[in-house]
């Protein structure tokens, strides 16, 4: 397996992320704390994030949708959405998050569900991407990794 | 991030106890419930003794991602943590005794329930837990929220996302 060519691709692949505007700094940080006890710690706080967030987005959508409309709790459920994405460098969930809130400040129904949906899609984008950067950090594996692994 | 041993400045409470003590010691209490989780790190001196680093920090955080972020940021500076996802989880853990020993806690502002803040209120009219430093995290910078914690006596306050260098940055308040 060429793994200087797969390297490549994952450096690459993660620098587009960071020149998209998908990630920001908070994910090199996280990088930064991977070790032996837990190489793979990025990958696992992602997941626990792609896991956690699709409930919020339901229920941010019911907070909407539901007549009348909560908007205390699409306050609150958007704030969490908030720090979790800003938790694991998802600047563009995070800044849409803020873009929800703040219609939903203004009560403005139609607003909330452009966001909402904007958000959904953010969701995809991210999930996908950032599942593909594992599955190559997979195939390179810990110890052959230099992007990842601390020496 | 180097992972340096944190007596650079807090003196964590290093005490040498024989080694069946401290496997005794390393063997994680069950909860009571709860995202309860203890890690002891030992390290060996000598065949026969072994050097048990206990600094304890009770994280509280309604985010499954936060928790084990800042449990991560935390274990990497040698901290022993253990998580809760509520304040009144935490103050129930506390109150029947299944937490103890706890050097710091480290609390999100705002929570379901009962917030960090009320927390913060808590532990400090608590004659057992007011001498516990309490860290409050919160995404918004709000200074009056700021102020009005640090007066309830929060030994800090960081913006979140947390990182590592807030951390260090704790490490030389905690006794």
């Amino acid at each position: 397996m060429d793994y200087s060519n797969l390297r490549r691709q994952i450096i690459f692949m993660k620098k587009s992320f960071f020149d998209q505007g998908y990630l920001d700094e908070q994910f090199n940080q996280l990088e930064e704390l991977q070790d032996e006890s837990s190489p793979n710690f990025v990958e696992e706080v992602v997941a626990l994030f792609l896991k956690d967030s699709p409930r919020l987005l339901i229920n941010i959508e019911q907070a909407i949708e539901k007549y009348p409309q909560d908007f205390y709790r699409l306050d609150s459920l958007v704030h969490q959405l908030k720090g979790s994405a800003s938790s694991i460098g998802a600047v563009r969930m995070k800044n849409e998050c803020s873009v929800l809130k703040a219609h939903g400040n203004d009560k403005n129904l139609e607003g909330c569900r452009r966001s909402l949906q904007k958000m959904k899609r953010e969701h995809a984008t991210l999930k996908q991407k950032l599942e593909s950067y594992f599955q190559l950090l997979r195939q390179v594996g810990p110890r052959n990794s230099a992007v990842n692994s601390r020496k | 991030m180097a992972a340096a041993a944190p007596a650079l400045s807090l003196a964590p409470m290093a005490t040498t106890v024989t080694a069946a003590a401290a496997q005794k010691a390393a063997s994680p209490k069950a909860a009571a419930g709860g995202d309860v989780r203890k890690v002891v790190p030992v390290m060996a001196a000598a065949a026969d003794e072994v050097v048990v680093q206990e600094l304890h920090v009770l994280a509280v955080d309604d985010s499954v991602v936060d928790r084990a972020v800042i449990a991560k940021i935390l274990r990497s500076s040698k901290y022993r943590v253990t998580t809760v996802e509520s304040a009144t989880r935490a103050l129930e853990l506390l109150g029947l005794g299944l937490i103890t020993n706890v050097n710091m806690i480290i609390t999100d502002y705002w929570m379901p329930g009962m917030t960090g803040y009320e927390l913060l209120k808590r532990v400090k009219e608590s004659s057992e837990l007011k001498e516990i430093p309490v860290v409050i995290m919160s995404s918004e910078n709000v200074p009056n929220r700021i102020n009005r914690c640090l007066e309830e006596g929060a030994e800090d306050f960081l913006l979140k996302p947390v990182r590592p260098s807030d951390v260090s940055r704790l490490c030389s308040r905690i006794r």
